[in-house]
C-alpha cells in the first residue's frame, strides 16, 4: 500500500515548524505505524535529508514513550491504544495522513514531533508516592486490601503517563493523568495518610505547569491508550474537596 | 584451560545461609553526616537504578540520576508483564529462601555463584513488603491476601503480579520513591543524557561524560563512586523483546576502561513471540509462556509445504515437542522449545511468510474445552496477536518464533556488586551476577529490586567508608582528557558521511547474531560470526551515514553510537560462546549434546565464569575465569524427556 | 500540616464553583418553568402567582433571590469563562487537523462552544430583563383579583410581548435553543465537576443530561410559542413595544 503523509516538521522550539508532504509506497499492512516512519526516515537519509524525529522505546504500548497526533487523534484513530500499537492495515492505501506532535504549553516542543513531558514528572513528586523509606515496610500481608479495591486501584494504575490525554484536551488539562494517580492511592489503605496533602499538591503543581482547566469534555478518556476512567477526575475533585475542608 | 587469571569475588566466609547476615554486619557504616558529603552517580532509571538512587537518597547521599528517556518511568522495565518471585511462601506449598536459592542456582544450569543468589532469595521477601508498602496494586484474593501464580521452571506458586503489568507497577513504585527524593533535593535527575564514557582518577571510577541528547553538548560530571544500572544488550541481536533504546553502549564504554565483561554469550531466548512478517519489523512482541498450557506446536512434515494450516491433515503434522518429550510435551523450559523450533525452520518446515515461524495450535483445545473457556484464559493475548497479525487465533493456529529475549552476561561484579574498576558497580540486568547460563521467568525484576534497594545501600557505604577519595572536579586533566576521547568518538562518527544507515547496518549485525550465536551455536558458524562482524564494522565506519548535527537532537547519531558498541560486543558474544564449548542454559553448542541431543554441561572445564578484559583495540581480550563453586546444590544434568 | 496557601481558586475549585452555580441555575430555570405555567391558567393566577412572589417574606424572599441568582450568575461567567479560556494558553499553536476519538469522548458543537452559547443566553438575559424585570410597569397597568386585591397586570405584560411580536418570539425560542445547546453539555458536566459522578452512573449522566436540557428548553421554548399562537385572547395594542424598554433601560443605566 502507499499512502500520502503530511508531517509537522519543527528544526526547534523557538524555530516555525509547517506541514510537509510525503509520499510513501511499498508499505507492508502489518507494519507498525512507527515502522512506517521508520522507512519514511530511512528513505529520508538516503535522499539525504533529515529524518523525522519522533519517540517510541517498548513498541509495545507500555512505556508511553511514542505520541504523536494522527489525523487530529491523539494516538490514532483506533482507540485504546498507543502510537505503537496502531497498524498500517488500519488505514487505506492512498489516505493521506496527517501527523503532528502533541499540543501543549505544558508539553514544550524539542524538534518536529517530540516533546518534554517532564511537567508530569514534576506533578508526580509532589505525591505520585507513599512516603516509605526502603527497609521499614512490614509484611505485606499484614493489611488485607479488598480484592475489589485492588482491582480499582489497578485500573486507576495502568496510567502509563504517555500524554495523550493532555494532547487530546481540547483545554490541554492534566486532569486524566492526576486524576488517575490519585485514584490509585485513594484506593488503597497505603495512600490514607497522605490523602490531603497528595491531592492538594498535585493539583496545584498541575496548575502552576500552564496546563489548561478541564471542561469535561472526556475526549482524554476515548484517547487514552489505557482507557483510563474520567471517573478518576470525579473522584480527585471529590477527594479535593474533602482535603480543603479537612484544612480548614 | 585457556584461563591465565582467576577473579576474587570476595565472597563472605561462613555458610551461605549466614553470608549477607554476617556480611552486612561486618561491613563499615558511613555517617549520616558524611552521607551528605557523597556523591554518587547512579546511570539507569529501571528496576535497578530507580530503587538504588531512592534509597541511596533516602540515606542522605546526593545522588545524580541519569536516563535516554523524557522521564525515569519509561525505563524498559515498565515493559515486563509476568511477575516477580519471592520466597513469601504465602501459598504454603513449601516455598522457602532455600527453596528458591535451590530453583535459581539450578535454572541457571549452574553457573550462577551460590552466594549472590543465596542472597537474593533473602532479600526477595523484603523486596514484596517495600512495594506493597509503596502502593503497588498486586492481584488479591478475595480475603484481600497476596495472590501468587506459578512461573516456569519453579513447582511452587511464588509469583507476584500486578495484571499483565507488573513491570510497569513495580517500576512505577520505585519512581514515585524516586521522584519524592527529587522533591527533597537528594536525587537531582538529568533525563535524556546518555552516558558515554566513564571518568577514572587515580585508577577509581569518578564520573561520567554524557551526551545531552536534546542540545547535542557533551557533559561532565564528577561523583565517589557510579553505578551502572543500564540494562541488558539483548537488542544486539537487532530484533529481540527489548525496547529499541536498549543498548550496550555504558557498559561498554566502561569495559574499555577496564570492567571485565562476563559470560558475554549467556543470552536467554523467549519461545512464544509473534514472528516477524518482514524486513522492516522494528521490535519482536513477547506473549506470555502461558499460551503453552493449552497450545500445541506444530509444524507440517514436508518441507515447503505451503498449504493453509487447515488443508494440512493430522497425519502430515509434526507435533515435534510432544513426540521429543512425552513426559514434558509443548511445556518444555525456554531455551528447549526455543531451539526445537529453530530447528525445524532450519530444515524448512517453517511456516508463514518467512519460514521462521512455528504453528501453536489451539484447535484441540477449543474442541475440548470450548471457546469461551479459551477466550476466558488468554482472551486478551488473542486480541493482541489479532491486533498485531490480523489473524484470528480462534480461527486459525497461531504462528510463534523464539525472540532475545534476556541476558544473563553483563559487567563482572564481585559479592558487593563492583566491578573490576574500583568505584564503580553494576547492578539489575547490567551485571552479570544471579542468573548464571538461564535465567527463570519472574527472577530478574526480583534481582534488579534486589540490587537496589537492598544490596548496594550496604555495600556501597562500605566502599565510602573504607576508601579515602580525594575531591576532583569535571574540570581535572582526567575529565579533559576523557571528553576529548568522547568529542574525537562523536566527530569521527558525523564524519563518515557515507550512505548506509545505522538501522541498516545494525539490521545486518542483528541477522548474523541470531543466525550464528543465537539458539544453538557450532564452532564453525561462531567462526564464520568473527569474520563477518569485523566486515560488517568496516563497513559501518567506512559507510554510515547520520543526517543532521551532532549539536542537535540527533536520533541517527544516538543509534549509530548503539550500533558502534554492538558491532563490539558483538563479536565477543561470539568469542565467548566459542570458547565455552559446553551447553549449559541458554548457550547450546552443537557439539556438546548427548546421545538424544540434550544439552550437555562441562563441569569439569567450565564450572566457571568467564569474565573478558579489554587490552586494546584491535586486541584480542584476555579471557580470565572465576571458578564456582557448589557447596550447596550438586550439580546434575537437566531431563525433561 | 495542610498549608491554606495551597488551595487558592485552584482549576478544581474553579470547577466547583462552575458545577454549583451552573446547577444551582438550572435549578432556578426549572423553577422558572414551573411557575411560568401558570401563565396558562391565565391572567388571575399567573399574577397571583407574580404578586405572591414579590410579597413573600415582606418581599425579603425575591430580594435574596436576585442577589443570589445575580451573584451566582456573575460566578458563573467568571469561572466558566476562566476555565473556558484557560485552553488558549495552555495550547498556545493549534492542530492542523482536529479530531474526535469517538467512544466515551462527550467533546462536541456543544461542549466546545460553551462559550459563545453562554454569551448569547448572556444577551437574552439582558433582553430579557430588561423586558419584563425593568419593564415600565405604569404602562403595564394593574388587575384586580377575585380577592379584591389589585395587583400589577403582568400576565398582560407577558403576554403582549409575545402576541404582538412574532420577531420576539422567534428570539426567544432562538435564544432558547442556544440554552439548550449549552445545558446539552452542561448539566451532565455540572455533576461531573462536582465529582458527584460514579463510574456506576456515569454513562447514565451523560444522556440524563441532555434529557433534562432538552425538557427544559423546549418548555421555555413552547411558552413565547403557545402564547403567539393564542394570539386573539389578549388585546396587546395597550402594550409598549421592546424598543421602547430599552430607551427607558438605557435612561435608567445612564442618568442623564
Ligand atoms: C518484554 C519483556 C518482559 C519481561 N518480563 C519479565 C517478567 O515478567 N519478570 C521478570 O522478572 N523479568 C522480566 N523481564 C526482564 C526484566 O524486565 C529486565 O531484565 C529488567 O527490568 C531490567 O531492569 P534494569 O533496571 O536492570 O534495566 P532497565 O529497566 O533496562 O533500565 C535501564 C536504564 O538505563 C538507562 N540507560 C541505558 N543506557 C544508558 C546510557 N548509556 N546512559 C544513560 N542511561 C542509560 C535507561 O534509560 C534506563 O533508565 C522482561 C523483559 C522483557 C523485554
Ligand atoms: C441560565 C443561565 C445559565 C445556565 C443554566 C448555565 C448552566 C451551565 C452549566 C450547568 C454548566 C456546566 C458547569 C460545569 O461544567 O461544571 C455551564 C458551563 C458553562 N457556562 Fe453556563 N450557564 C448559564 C449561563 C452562562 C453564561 C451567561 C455564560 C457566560 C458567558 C456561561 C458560560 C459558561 C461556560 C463558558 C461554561 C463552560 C465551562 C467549562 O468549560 O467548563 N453560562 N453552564
Ligand atoms: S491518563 Fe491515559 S492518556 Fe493520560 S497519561 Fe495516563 S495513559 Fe496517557
Ligand atoms: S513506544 Fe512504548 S508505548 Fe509506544
Amino acid at each position: 500500500m502507499n499512502v500520502n503523509l503530511r508531517i509537522w516538521r519543527q528544526p526547534g522550539p523557538n524555530a516555525p515548524g509547517r506541514l510537509v508532504d510525503y509520499s510513501l509506497d511499498e508499505i507492508d499492512p502489518s507494519q507498525s505505524f512507527l515502522e512506517m516512519l521508520d522507512k519514511l526516515n530511512e528513505k529520508l537519509i538516503h535522499e539525504g535529508q533529515e529524518p523525522v524525529a519522533f519517540e517510541s522505546d517498548c513498541r509495545e504500548g507500555i512505556c508511553g514513550n511514542c505520541g504523536l497526533v494522527i489525523n487530529g487523534i491523539a494516538h490514532g484513530p483506533k482507540g485504546a491504544c498507543t502510537t505503537c500499537e496502531v497498524r498500517m492495515r488500519q488505514f487505506n492505501s492512498g489516505d493521506t495522513i496527517t501527523v503532528e506532535p502533541f499540543r501543549a504549553k505544558a508539553f514544550p516542543l524539542i524538534k518536529d514531533l517530540v516533546v518534554n513531558r517532564s511537567a508530569f514528572d514534576r506533578i508526580m513528586s509532589k505525591g505520585g508516592f507513599v512516603a516509605v523509606n526502603t527497609g521499614s515496610a512490614q509484611d505485606a500481608n499484614l493489611i488485607p486490601i479488598h480484592k475489589d479495591d485492588a482491582e480499582r486501584a489497578m485500573d486507576a494504575a495502568a496510567c502509563i503517563g504517555c500524554g495523550a490525554c493532555v494532547a487530546a484536551c481540547p483545554n490541554a488539562s492534566a486532569s486524566l493523568f492526576v486524576g488517575a494517580k490519585v485514584s490509585q492511592f485513594t484506593w488503597l489503605p497505603q495512600g490514607q495518610v497522605e490523602r490531603h496533602t497528595r491531592v492538594l499538591k498535585m493539583v496545584k503543581q498541575m496548575d502552576s505547569e500552564g496546563f489548561g482547566d478541564c471542561s469535561n469534555h472526556a475526549e482524554c478518556e476515548a484517547a487514552c491508550p489505557k482507557e483510563i476512567s474520567i471517573s478518576n477526575i470525579g473522584r480527585m475533585r471529590r477527594e479535593y474537596t474533602k482535603a480543603v475542608f479537612a484544612a480548614v | 584451560m585457556s584461563a591465565k587469571k582467576t577473579l576474587d569475588a570476595k565472597i563472605p566466609p561462613g555458610p551461605v545461609t549466614e553470608k549477607w547476615t554476617q556480611h552486612k554486619f561486618n561491613m563499615k557504616l558511613v555517617n549520616p553526616a558524611n552521607k551528605r558529603k557523597h556523591t554518587v552517580i547512579v546511570v539507569g532509571t529501571g528496576l535497578a537504578g530507580a530503587s538504588a538512587a531512592a534509597s541511596l537518597g533516602e540515606l542522605g547521599y546526593n545522588v545524580l540520576n541519569f536516563c535516554i528517556q523524557d522521564s525515569p518511568r519509561r525505563a524498559h522495565s515498565v515493559a515486563a508483564q509476568g511477575g516477580i518471585n519471592a520466597a513469601k511462601n504465602y501459598q504454603n506449598d513449601g516455598d522457602s529462601v532455600y527453596r528458591l536459592f535451590y530453583d535459581t542456582v539450578k535454572g541457571g544450569d549452574f553457573r550462577a555463584r551460590e552466594a549472590n543468589v543465596h542472597r537474593l532469595a533473602e532479600v526477595s521477601v523484603s523486596i514484596i513488603d517495600q512495594c506493597v508498602a509503596q502502593g503497588v496494586p498486586f492481584a488479591r484474593e478475595y480475603g484481600g491476601m497476596l495472590s501468587n501464580r506459578s512461573f516456569g521452571g519453579a513447582q511452587v506458586s511464588r509469583t507476584f503480579y500486578a495484571r499483565g503489568q507488573t513491570g510497569q507497577q513495580l517500576l512505577l513504585g520505585a519512581y514515585g520513591a524516586l521522584m519524592r527524593q527529587v522533591e527533597e533535593g537528594k536525587v537531582k535527575l538529568f533525563p535524556r543524557r546518555e552516558m558515554l564514557d566513564l571518568v577514572k582518577v587515580n585508577d577509581v571510577a569518578r564520573g561520567i561524560i554524557c551526551r545531552n541528547l536534546v542540545t547535542g553538548e557533551l557533559e561532565r560530571y564528577a561523583a565517589d563512586a557510579v553505578l551502572l544500572c543500564t540494562g541488558g544488550y539483548s537488542t544486539v541481536f537487532y530484533l529481540s523483546t527489548n525496547a529499541v533504546n536498549c543498548n550496550a553502549t555504558a557498559a561498554w564504554r566502561c569495559y574499555k576502561r577496564g570492567a571485565y565483561f562476563a559470560n558475554p554469550c549467556f543470552t536467554q531466548i523467549h519461545p512464544t513471540c509473534i514472528p516477524r512478517f518482514g524486513e522492516t519489523q522494528s521490535k519482536l512482541t513477547l506473549m506470555s509462556e502461558s499460551l503453552r498450557n493449552d497450545g500445541r506446536v506444530w509444524v507440517p512434515k514436508r518441507k515447503g509445504d505451503d498449504r493453509k494450516p487447515s488443508e494440512i491433515p493430522e497425519t502430515e503434522r509434526d507435533y515435534f515437542l510432544e513426540a521429543k518429550y512425552p513426559a514434558f510435551g509443548n511445556l518444555v523450559p525456554r531455551d528447549i522449545a526455543s531451539r526445537n523450533a529453530q530447528e525445524v525452520c532450519q530444515e524448512g518446515r517453517g511456516v508463514g511468510p518467512t519460514g521462521y515461524a512455528v504453528y501453536l495450535d489451539f484447535g484441540e483445545a477449543i474442541q475440548r474445552l470450548g471457546k469461551d473457556v479459551i477466550a476466558q484464559r488468554y482472551g486478551n493475548l488473542f486480541a493482541m496477536y489479532h491486533e498485531i497479525t490480523g489473524d484470528d487465533p480462534y480461527e486459525t493456529p497461531m504462528m510463534i518464533y523464539p525472540a532475545p529475549h534476556y541476558t544473563m552476561g553483563g559487567l563482572w561484579v564481585d559479592y558487593n556488586l563492583m566491578t573490576t574498576v574500583n568505584g564503580l558497580f553494576a547492578l539489575g540486568e547490567a551485571n552479570f551476577s544471579d542468573h548464571g547460563a538461564n535465567r527463570l521467568g519472574a527472577s530478574a525484576l526480583m534481582q534488579g529490586l534486589a540490587d537496589g534497594y537492598f544490596v548496594i545501600p550496604y555495600t556501597l557505604g562500605n566502599y565510602l567508608a573504607t576508601t579515602k577519595l580525594d575531591p576532583v572536579t569535571t574540570e581535572s586533566p582526567e575529565f579533559d582528557a576523557v571528553a576529548a576521547e568522547v568529542q574525537a568518538g562523536v566527530d569521527k562518527l558525523m564524519s563518515i558521511k557515507g550512505k548506509t544507515t545505522a538501522d541498516e547496518i545494525h539490521r545486518e549485525l542483528g541477522n548474523i547474531m541470531i543466525d550464528e550465536v543465537g539458539m544453538s551455536r557450532h564452532e564453525k558458524g561462531l567462526n564464520r560470526a568473527l569474520e563477518e562482524i569485523p566486515r560488517i564494522r568496516e563497513k559501518f565506519w567506512n559507510d554510515l551515514c547520520i543526517p543532521g548535527d551532532a549539536k542537535d537532537y540527533n536520533k541517527e547519531l544516538e543509534k549509530a553510537g548503539r550500533v558502534a558498541d554492538f558491532l563490539e560486543l558483538g563479536e565477543l558474544m561470539a568469542r565467548d560462546a566459542l570458547e565455552r564449548k559446553e551447553s549449559c542454559g541458554g548457550h547450546f553448542r552443537l557439539e556438546s549434546q548427548d546421545s538424544e541431543g540434550e544439552a550437555k554441561r562441562d563441569d569439569e572445564n567450565f564450572t566457571h565464569v568467564a569474565a573478558w578484559r579489554f587490552r586494546g583495540e584491535d586486541k584480542v581480550p584476555e579471557r580470565c575465569v572465576e571458578a564456582l563453586e557448589y557447596e550447596n546444590v550438586k550439580p546434575s544434568q537437566r531431563s525433561y524427556k | 500540616m495542610i498549608n491554606l496557601q495551597n488551595i487558592k481558586i485552584s482549576s478544581v475549585t474553579k470547577k466547583l464553583l462552575t458545577g454549583i452555580t451552573g446547577l444551582s441555575l438550572v435549578l432556578f430555570l426549572v423553577a422558572h418553568l414551573i411557575g411560568n405555567l401558570t401563565l396558562f391558567a391565565g391572567p388571575e393566577v399567573f399574577n397571583a402567582y407574580a404578586q405572591f412572589l414579590h410579597h413573600f417574606m415582606h418581599g425579603m424572599f425575591i430580594r435574596l433571590a436576585e442577589f443570589g441568582l445575580f451573584s451566582f450568575f456573575v460566578i458563573h461567567i467568571w469561572s466558566a469563562v476562566s476555565v473556558s479560556l484557560s485552553k488558549r494558553k495552555a495550547r498556545p499553536s493549534r492542530y492542523a487537523v482536529e479530531g474526535n476519538a469517538g467512544g466515551k469522548s462527550k467533546k462536541s458543537l456543544h461542549s466546545l462552544n460553551m462559550i459563545i452559547s453562554g454569551s448569547i443566553i448572556l444577551l437574552f438575559v439582558l433582553v430579557h430583563l430588561n423586558h419584563f424585570k425593568f419593564a415600565d410597569h405604569e404602562a403595564v397597568g394593574t388587575m384586580t383579583l377575585a380577592n379584591g386585591v389589585e395587583v400589577q397586570n403582568v400576565y398582560r405584560l407577558v403576554v403582549g410581548s409575545f402576541q404582538g411580536n412574532f420577531g420576539y418570539v422567534l428570539f426567544y425560542m432562538l435564544a432558547m435553543g442556544v440554552l439548550c445547546s449549552h445545558l446539552m453539555h452542561g448539566v451532565w458536566s455540572a455533576v461531573q465537576s462536582l465529582g458527584l459522578a460514579r463510574p456506576s452512573t456515569l454513562p447514565y449522566l451523560h444522556i440524563g443530561g441532555m434529557a433534562v436540557a432538552i425538557a427544559l428548553a423546549v418548555g421555555f421554548f413552547l411558552l413565547p410559542l403557545l402564547i403567539f399562537m393564542m394570539r386573539g385572547t389578549f388585546d396587546p395594542n395597550a402594550m409598549p413595544d421592546p424598543v421602547h424598554h430599552a430607551s427607558l433601560l438605557l435612561n435608567r443605566l445612564i442618568p442623564g
